[in-house]
């Protein structure tokens, strides 16, 4: 955080989300890294112990906010931040709990979509969830505002005894802007004597769902009178751009671009449920309504079917539904203005001056560079392992994955073949598993990281030893979260005062399974022989990879200097009609030199870990 | 009242240091008085990933996304990732400063695709930017390199391109305030600032 003057800061939309979380009282945070909602709970961590908040990575996004529930329910104000995917393995209880309800303490869900899937293995808009649930939902769109619906979910919440959610994307979490701070009340968080009764909805769920349809209806009518949502009331205008999230600040943006004022720009703050009456007055006297959203037309479709039953179909609108906004990818000004002009039918200046066939010959240049494992991964030597094992077996293996780090194993000549949700490697392999009764005739790997082990894998894992899948199953443990940026979880090495350590060899064991073994994946012969040595095996084989991530050694401040160098023999190299290191291996440490046809080894990218050594077949990798 | 917004877009490979520079950038501009938004990509896309940081100087909070064509300074951390920012952002109002660093994707090193000539790229950025700046490889650049600090070499050419809005005298003092150590970036950034009055804008040869 970057200090201006006293009480203004430059933060991040997370950053402004903790600090929100703070100024609100809020007494208890549980959550799940994910980009782009983790650095909410990593700056809540930071200040736990002078605000008394007490705050955990939970082992995944349900138990994160059945822990939050839980605390809410004693009276203690919760939070649980999560990205898009997180609230899909939350949602079976949060559907639950609406009705349930979330008790005196308050509870917020902040949930951060990733439009365009930056950092993502979906696009999805989790909005649908505020309506699946009938629970109030903010979209805040500055970093100030990140800061300020905090507390206001929170009154939303307490008054009402509901979940409240908010959703950011991936360009206000990520984003910095100038937050103008209030103070964080000194307080003492103290539990409630006992819960509230009646936590469940049997034997009437239906009746359950009607008093929160009422409460629903009373939020509604607050909402149209919240101070959070606003126009530029500019008058005359007979254009209205409905705006929510970050991409009211793009409809600002592109209103600007255009000399006319016939453009008013709206920004909907809260957009589950609707708040017809302000809606309405916004609406009175325009011509046309251009909807700017990210991802769904969520607020569009709302405000047709609102339109539609008040007869206001004499407005002529624009968005998603005809095709004037795209429906997929994230939006930008230019998009905006693109939409504002096909839409109103506005002049504008053109934004860039090159022509159409100057920027063709440019992308012709270009490469595209997708992520790649980093120098010494050890993800890279499994899968190079991986590698082998599918050409021994003439290409006859699948390898089922998931979500972490390895998901790069996409990119790495398809070493790994599948990648949707957390835990779903192993839980596909139960049934690729199955299919030698019907003739698939290809074995079946399914890989994993340790955190993704703890979250998801468990419930497939016991059923592929129950139902005798035909499986090798591949944790690569490198006992950290490090996709998102070295988070402990329960198996980590260095573990938080008052948290043990687990074993994911024992829990592992306890499954049973009918060949485990522990290899050491900076070993590539070693790797290679033991997957071989699996894969050859009927039943569920279990294989756990000490594995080592660089990026957390060298957090850690582990130095290569004395290590031995890795040095090119360029007697032994049998140059370009090989060149296996550098166009199979692919180490960002290896270079190939095209005037002397050798590998060359980049020594400010190398961090010596000896693991090219063995990729060479002539000897030409060698320890200096 | 600012006049008019400065609009800064670093563009690199992930672990090039363009989330620092774009703080160092940041800072300087809160000094100055400035309402900054900083818009930036994280996660997933740093792991070798082409990576953008945008940085909008303004009295108000603009988008985290800089409009197509609108970008003052672009800060080119590698050859070809500043090509690919300007095709999607840069217009004649562009001034750029483009660093001779490659950094291959797989598919360059193993042979698979070519990585573009250096002429080319730089062809290309000129026929899209106003001004193009390609650092000659000086001893102080590789110094920058040895000292990981590339970027501070890059932000002390922009700085200079951008003196008029963001004084360069203000970016030194954000680095002295949050870089640790100090030493090597105010260096490199002294070095940079001092390459400006020694290079000039590239001229196509075609």
């Amino acid at each position: 955080m970057i200090e201006r003057g006293t009480s203004e800061v430059l933060m991040s939309g997370n950053e402004a989300f903790a600090r929100g979380a703070l100024e609100a009282g809020i007494g208890f945070c549980a959550s799940y890294p994910g980009t782009p909602s983790t650095e909410i709970t990593t700056t809540l961590m930071s200040l736990a112990k002078i605000h008394g908040v007490y705050v955990e990575w939970s082992t995944n996004e349900k138990v994160a906010l059945e822990a939050c529930a839980g605390a809410s329910w004693g009276g203690i104000a919760a939070i649980c931040p999560m990205k898009s995917l997180g609230l899909n393995v939350a949602s079976d209880f949060l559907l639950n709990l609406n009705l349930s309800g979330s008790g005196p303490g308050g509870l917020v869900i902040i949930v951060c979509d990733d439009p365009r899937g930056h950092s993502s293995s979906n696009e999805q808009d989790s909005r649908f969830y505020s309506k699946a649930s009938y629970l109030p939902q903010f979209e805040p769109s500055t970093c100030q505002q990140a800061k300020d619906v905090v507390p206001v979910a929170l009154d939303i919440s307490r008054e009402y005894q509901i979940p409240v959610i908010v959703r950011s994307t991936t360009r206000l979490s990520h984003s910095r802007g100038i937050v103008k701070l209030e103070k964080v009340p000194k307080r003492k968080h103290s539990a409630a004597k006992d819960i509230p009764d009646d936590l469940y909805n049997v034997p009437s769920p239906h009746l359950r769902h009607r008093m929160l349809l009422d409460k629903l209806g009373d939020i509604a009518i607050e909402f149209s009178s919240s101070p959070l949502n606003s126009t530029t009331k500019t008058a005359g205008a007979d254009t209205l751009i409905i705006a929510t999230g970050v991409a009211h600040r793009y409809a600002l943006e592109a209103a600007s671009l255009f000399d006319s004022m016939s453009l008013e720009v709206a920004n909907l703050v809260t957009s589950n449920p609707l708040p017809g009456t302000l809606l309405k007055e916004w609406l009175r006297g325009k011509k046309s309504v251009l909807f700017v959203e990210e991802v769904d037309p969520f607020v569009e479709e709302q405000v047709l079917t609102l339109c539609a039953k008040d007869d206001l179909s004499a407005i002529q609108f624009f968005g998603k539904h005809d095709g004037t906004v795209p429906s997929h990818g994230e939006l930008n000004t230019d998009i905006v203005v693109d939409a504002v002009a096909r839409s109103v039918g506005l002049d504008v200046e053109l934004l860039g001056d090159t022509t159409p066939k100057t920027i063709e010959k440019a992308k012709a240049l270009l490469v595209p560079r997708p992520p790649t494992f980093c120098t010494g991964c050890t993800h890279r030597n499994v899968y190079w392992a991986i590698r082998k094992i599918k050409q021994r077996l003439k290409d006859k293996l699948v390898v089922a994955g998931d979500i972490g780090c390895y998901s790069l194993g996409v990119f790495y000549e398809h070493a790994m073949d599948t990648m949707q949700s957390m835990g779903s490697g192993i839980g596909t392999a139960c049934g690729l598993g199955q299919l030698h009764r019907f003739g698939f005739e290809s074995k079946v790997i399914a890989v994993a990281g340790d955190s993704t082990f703890y979250h998801a894998c468990i419930p497939a894992l016991i059923n592929a030893k129950h139902k005798g899948a035909d499986v090798t199953f591949i944790v690569m443990d490198n006992a950290t979260t490090a996709m998102t940026g070295f988070q402990p979880h329960p198996g980590s090495s260095i573990q938080e005062d008052g948290m043990v350590q687990m074993s994911l060899d024992r829990i592992v064991d306890a499954i049973e399974p009918d060949f485990f073994a522990r290899g050491n994946a900076a070993d590539i012969p070693d790797a290679i022989d033991l997957i071989w040595d699996a894969v050859q095996k009927d039943g569920l084989k279990a294989l756990v990879f000490d594995s080592i991530c660089r990026l957390e050694e060298q957090r850690l401040g582990v130095a290569y200097e004395d290590q031995a160098k890795v040095t090119v023999d360029i007697d032994n190299c049998w140059g370009e009609k090989c060149k296996i290191c550098v166009a199979q291996f692919s180490c960002p440490a290896l270079e190939w030199n095209e005037k002397t046809d050798h590998p060359v080894i980049l020594e400010h990218e190398c961090i010596r870990c000896g693991a090219c050594i063995a990729v060479c077949p002539h000897d030409a990798l060698k320890e200096e | 009242m600012v006049d008019r917004p400065l609009n800064i877009l670093i563009a690199g490979v992930g672990g090039q240091g363009s989330l620092l520079a774009g703080d160092v950038l940041a800072t300087a501009a809160v000094s100055h008085g400035y309402r900054p938004v900083v818009g930036q990509t994280f996660g997933a896309p740093r792991r070798g990933g082409s990576v953008l940081t945008h940085l909008r100087f303004s009295d108000i909070d603009l988008g985290p996304l800089i409009p197509y064509g609108k970008v003052d300074v672009l800060i080119g951390l590698e050859l070809m990732e500043s090509l690919r920012a300007a095709i999607s952002h840069c217009g004649l109002k562009t001034r750029a400063v483009v660093s001779p660093i490659r950094v291959h994707t797989a598919a360059t090193l193993s042979g698979e695709e070519k990585y573009p000539e250096e002429g080319a790229v730089l062809d290309s950025l000129a026929s899209i930017c106003g001004e193009v700046y390609d650092l000659d490889r000086l001893s102080e650049l590789d110094k920058a390199l040895a000292s990981r600090s590339l970027n501070m070499y890059l932000v002390g050419f922009a700085a200079g391109l951008a003196e008029e809005q963001l004084p360069s005298k203000k970016v030194r003092k954000a680095i002295s305030d949050i870089v640790s150590p100090p030493e090597p970036s105010l260096e490199s950034f002294d070095n940079g600032l001092a390459a400006l009055k020694t290079t000039r804008s590239y001229r196509s040869e075609i």
